[in-house]
């Protein structure tokens, strides 16, 4: 699912890549942009947190002009008078101004380097809103954002991502190289897919999946033990003895007819005739008349 | 008895009153409960029409909390969905997607009475021993008794059935009268600090206001011979995008705006002849005394929980079903106690052409080597169960 999430099919898609101390999110970021700009698009990077050389660092090519970097790592609260990009100009007004005026007629995907630090500035409610607005505003194609996820409460966090259609959660792996993908996915008619992936990221920022983990670690079958082996007598049986078995005819088993005789058993089946005997004592006076009571 | 009742304006006239002609009203959608008498709507499912005692009380809330919004959504569209079939008036708020979208999506009714609903509930019919003699060759005599009725569905149909992978056509839509309110259309100030609650929820409740009272809904206006009823439906109420930090934050400024707002919500549709459908996305609520008393103060509410994702995709035990359903609250109206569902382990299966609530049975364990889970695990700790469960089942066959 993470090559899919690359290839970014879908318009109108919000990725949010969540990291934490363990493992950093930003080299799995630039394989996105890397992706966009392989798809001839326009990125719009917001940058908060490195600044442009080192963001554009690796990212090689002719590619790298479709790039606008809109620094806000030098004053991002505008303390100089001349700022770049501060954390106010986070609303709808201005990121769609500002994309509009660079991009002409490309699709435009913006990334956001990183949401922790719009939020520490803006209240959750602020960014939740503007980011609703920009996608269904139409001005940037897809938006792709890095949280980190242990600077936030539970409830910020999972506001912010109940509002993405995919989460990319990153955990480190085994190896010093790989890491742990856990994605969960959204489609728009509701449907949730999960998957959890290991996958590495090589030089020039493409992603290798390793393998594919299931959504749960299965516990192996344990191959099944054969209670009829290693026993001092025979319990299983050869065809000859299992036709006879078969052949047996069990004790309470009734014809066909009977069956049906006794389970709809119909009104006075159940008469008793009595014929006595000459060995039973049939008195017709009553036995108790001697009594003296 | 009859008690001397002083009206404004009318000489003292007793309130013993001849019964004249029958005050039920009746309304297309509509039957009195057997219970209670109240009126009831079908929610569109019948498995939660049969949970919540034959249907859902004009005049009451259901609130339904699921984690990811994929299950709660198909019941919200099955109750917006009855509502058209029914010749309902509807009502659609909602903050992340276009009310106008929702209703784009709604699943086509199969209109043909024939019950899809096959009828493998009801005892076998003794008038074909010959091909059921065979089936049981031991246990022969128990044939002719009832199977084990595992989905839940009472006697007389309620409520229609939809097609999910079809939507709904656009003439029996359209003939639907429809309201909508949806939040970004509605600007708020930013300094709105001395409210108790955000702009969005008493726009909506002004909303839902006027709307009943222009439309006739009110209990207060004249009996008519043509009344309906109003379906409400809101979705993703506490949400971010209602301007509510009641998700966002562990300890939330207006941390009763929603409580206020649903108490609001209860009073309109308590005067009103109107039902309400509410999702909430509760397990962003980090406080539970606040989530506790947001399900005190809808009537009846439900929580679904599905498999996706998690350990229990893959247990054995669940692989027919899709997800558990816990019913948190039924609601007693004008009697002392309600009646609660026998079954407590319930779970759902989202079929094309139907949505089923069934008791959970757990299959009978006959291998050696599959973790015996309890009950108590089930609800619980699921990684402690696969713990025991791979660690020791290799011993598991000789335990006595």
């Amino acid at each position: 699912m993470l090559t899919e999430l690359l290839q970014g099919a879908d318009a109108g898609g919000f990725v949010i890549i969540q990291d934490s101390i363990r493992c950093s999110g930003r080299h799995l970021l630039k394989s996105f942009i890397n992706a966009a700009l392989n798809r001839e698009e326009a990125v719009h990077v917001l940058g908060f947190e490195v600044d442009e050389e080192e963001l554009k660092d690796g990212l090689k090519g002719s590619a790298i002009d479709r790039v606008h970097f809109h620094n806000a790592y030098t004053d991002p609260l505008g303390w100089t008078d001349h700022p770049a990009f501060t954390v106010h100009q986070f609303c709808l007004e201005e990121l769609t101004h500002l994309v509009k005026q660079s991009s002409h007629s490309r699709p435009a995907t913006l990334v956001i380097d990183s949401l922790s630090w719009i939020l520490r500035h803006h209240s959750p409610i602020v960014v939740c809103k503007t980011l609703h607005q920009l996608r269904k505003g139409g001005a940037v194609r897809a938006i792709i954002a890095l949280l980190h996820a242990d600077m936030h409460q539970k409830g910020t966090e999972g506001s912010v991502c109940h509002l993405a259609t995919s989460v990319i959660t990153i955990a480190p792996g085994m190896n010093g190289d790989q890491a742990v993908a856990k994605i969960t996915k959204r489609s728009k008619s509701g449907k949730v897919m999960q998957d959890e992936e290991i996958f590495n990221i090589n030089k020039d920022f493409t992603v290798t999946v390793q393998s594919k983990l299931g959504p749960k670690n299965t516990p192996t079958e344990e191959k099944e033990l054969d209670p009829t082996a290693n026993l001092t007598f025979n319990l299983r049986l050869s065809d000859t003895e299992r036709k006879a078995k078969e052949k047996l005819a069990l004790p309470f088993v009734f014809s066909k007819e009977k069956k049906t005789a006794l389970l709809h058993s119909g009104p006075g089946s159940g008469r008793i005739l009595y014929e006595p005997d000459s060995n039973d004592d049939y008195d017709q006076e009553d036995p108790d008349d001697d009594l003296d009571v | 008895m009859a008690a001397p009742m002083s009206g404004v304006g009318k000489p003292s006239v007793t309130s013993f009153q001849k019964k004249t002609r029958s005050k039920l009203i009746s309304i297309a959608g509509t039957r009195p409960s057997v219970q209670n008498g109240q009126l009831l709507v079908s929610t569109g499912v019948t498995s939660l029409d049969y949970l919540l005692g034959g249907g859902l009380a004009v005049g009451t809330v259901l609130l339904i909390e699921d984690r990811y919004d994929s299950y709660s959504r198909m019941i919200f569209k099955y109750f917006l969905a009855e509502g058209v079939v029914c010749r309902h008036e509807l009502f659609v708020a909602a903050a992340q997607d276009n009310p106008d979208d929702i209703l784009q999506e709604l699943p086509a009714p199969i209109l043909d009475d024939i019950a899809i609903h096959k009828p493998a509930e009801q005892p076998r019919l003794s008038s074909e021993p010959q091909e059921s003699l065979d089936a049981m060759k031991i246990a022969w005599r128990y044939q002719n008794l009832p199977k084990v009725q595992s989905a839940l569905a009472s006697s007389c149909r309620f409520g229609h059935y939809y097609d999910v992978s079809k939507t709904m056509e656009p003439e029996i839509r359209q003939a639907a009268k429809f309201h909508r309110f949806y939040v970004p259309e509605h600007p708020t100030q930013s300094s709105s600090t001395h409210s108790t609650m955000p702009e969005s929820y008493s726009a909506l409740l002004k909303s839902l206001q006027e709307v009943i009272h222009r439309e006739g809904f009110d209990l207060a206006a004249p009996m008519s011979n043509s009344r309906n009823i109003l379906r409400i439906g809101l979705h993703s109420l506490g949400s971010a995008l209602w301007g509510d930090d009641l998700c966002c934050h562990d300890n939330p400024k207006n941390g009763h705006s929603l409580t206020t707002f649903l108490y609001g919500l209860r009073a309109l549709l308590r005067s009103s002849l109107s039902v309400a459908v509410v999702t909430v996305p509760s397990h962003l609520i980090q406080d539970r005394a606040l989530m506790g008393s947001i399900t005190r103060l809808c009537d009846n509410a439900i929580a679904l929980e599905s498999f996706k994702g998690s350990e229990r995709e893959t247990n054995p035990l669940y692989k027919d079903y899709h997800g558990l359903l816990y019913v948190r609250q039924i609601p007693h109206l004008n009697c002392l106690a309600s009646k609660l569902p026998d079954h407590k382990d319930l779970a759902f299966k989202l079929k094309r052409k139907q949505f089923t609530i069934e008791r959970l049975h757990l299959p009978p364990d006959l291998s050696e080597t599959v973790s015996r889970v309890s009950r108590g695990e089930l609800s619980g700790a699921a990684a402690v169960a696969s713990a025991c469960g791979s660690g020791t089942s290799g011993n598991k066959h000789l335990d006595f």
